[in-house]
């Protein structure tokens, strides 16, 4: 399978016919269903093309429904797969499940949550990842040109900590009900670790965490990116035990951020990337209105949290994009 | 008894089918060339080079512009290109 | 099309999927920190290429 170019460079569970059909029935869709269009090559992908990838990533029957409707958000004019592969930057999609069946299909939002070693965090993401390689035809070296890469594009997939949280998820902020299972896909890079040991009071806190963020992708870069900010436990604790809400939080932390043109345009302070000189003596926003997803993830130790940097936002790059799942 | 498993196929199992490209023209006499900005930087500096010395050659240039690098060019663009011209140079990815 | 020269085989790739052999011309990378004389003698250097595509 590898000499064939199937996989993504890991060993992969062969499809047997028999696997495949143990897959299918972990959704009540048809096998012969088109769902979506693959990019780059814009192929129309079966259900059960699927279930043969999602059987090669390892997955169990029930991941299935998480696994297309990942696929449902990414192959869309909005979300922009086909130009989130052949960009030079460092990014790939990267999913966030919440609702019900995040605990359903044993998915993890706590300890080790951004990395390795739960089954369905790791598997639901190689799947797609192999869809796209294998039904779209995007790959390393092939439409996929990024410069560095990073490891997260094998597959990225987590669920969030929202259960025993007073603040709305990621999929309620965006307009769903804690009774839906959505997926939310964004497009972003390897996480970057925030260390704050010290802020007791969440005043303190909130400005470590608007310094790491303003200089997310680069410092330079204004409204034109998002990014996603992943809370951990500790970290939010500082908030919600001062009663703060998610909405105070993202407004204060936004006013933090504004900044001043002067000091990121083009060769000031000796450095020649930054901003055009016309946009000289006033005052942006680090990002768009709704452009810091916020996700409370981690383990309940360790007083640390994550910045995901994004990719061009709106029209011109990928937006983030919800489904809901569909079983 | 055999090992041998059958294995489903993962891929698209598709073939492209050749598209032939429009007929070459012998000469440039008369030719009007589209110059599509793929509106990735630098780009339209490149092209504005190109299109000073093609129209020193004698053939007709129109200019036009994706909206953005990231995704193909939209259907009414190209729709426009085609009608308007006998050829396209698009430029320029790095 | 006009791409630059780590774009080569990408190109390759896509003329493979899409079933279209478009005509190629590489220029040399990188782009993005170029000025505007070092573009022009880019476009100057692949100019006859260029022309070659156009005709028979």
């Amino acid at each position: 399978m590898f000499e064939r170019s199937w996989t993504d460079g890991l060993p992969v569970v062969p499809p047997t016919t028999e696997r495949v059909r143990k897959m299918l029935e972990g959704t009540t869709r048809p096998a012969d269903e088109i769902v979506v269009s693959v990019p780059p090559n814009l192929i129309e992908c079966t259900v059960e093309k699927i279930a043969i990838n999602a059987v090669m990533a390892g997955c169990r029957p029930e991941f299935l429904p998480v696994v297309i409707a990942a696929l449902e958000t990414i192959c869309t004019e909005e979300f922009n797969m086909h130009g989130v592969l052949a960009t030079t930057m460092s990014v790939g999609p990267i999913f966030v499940v919440n609702g019900p069946i995040t605990l359903d299909i044993g998915m993890n939002s706590g300890i080790n949550v951004l990395g390795h070693g739960n089954r369905a965090n790791s598997t639901i993401g190689r799947a797609v990842q192999l869809v796209v390689h294998n039904v779209g035809g995007g790959g390393p070296g092939g439409v996929d040109r990024s410069t560095l890469g990073h490891m997260g594009k094998q597959g990225f997939c987590f669920s969030e900590n929202e259960f025993s949280s007073p603040w709305p998820s990621l999929a309620e902020s965006r307009g769903y009900n804690s009774a839906q299972n959505v997926i939310t896909a964004f497009t972003g890079e390897g996480p970057r670790l925030v260390m704050d040991q010290k802020s007791r009071k969440p005043d303190s806190l909130i400005r470590t965490l608007a310094e790491h963020l303003i200089s997310t992708v680069s410092s330079r870069v204004v409204v034109g990116m998002d990014a996603m900010l992943v809370l951990s436990p500790e970290h939010a604790a500082r908030f919600h035990e001062a009663g703060w809400t998610k909405e105070r939080f993202l407004e204060e932390i936004t006013e933090m951020m504004m900044i001043d043109t002067d000091n990121i345009i083009e060769g000031s302070n000796g450095i020649e990337e930054g901003l055009p000189t016309s946009m000289k003596g006033i005052r942006l926003p680090k990002f768009r209105p709704d452009g810091l997803l916020l996700v409370q993830a981690g383990g309940t130790a360790g007083l640390f949290s994550a910045i995901i940097g994004g990719w061009l936002n709106g029209p011109p790059g990928s937006e983030p994009t919800s489904k809901e799942i569909l079983l | 008894m055999t090992n041998e498993k059958v294995l489903l196929d993962p891929t698209s199992e598709s073939t492209p089918s050749e598209r032939s490209l429009s007929e070459r023209p012998e000469t440039m006499d008369g030719l009007t060339v589209g110059l599509l900005d793929i509106s990735k930087g630098r780009g339209d500096i490149f092209l504005n080079r190109l299109e000073e010395k093609l129209s020193d050659s004698g053939i007709k240039i129109l200019r036009f512009k994706k909206p953005t690098f990231t995704k193909p060019a939209p259907i009414d663009l190209r729709h426009e290109i085609a009608s308007k011209c006998d050829a396209v140079i698009e430029a320029l990815a790095d | 099309m006009i791409a630059s020269t780590p774009f080569e085989d990408a190109a390759q790739k896509q003329a493979d999927a899409l079933g279209l052999d478009v005509a190629r011309v590489f220029v040399p990378h990188p782009v993005q920190d170029r000025t505007d004389e070092e573009m022009h003698e880019m476009a100057d250097l692949v100019f006859e290429k260029v022309l070659d595509t156009l005709i028979r």
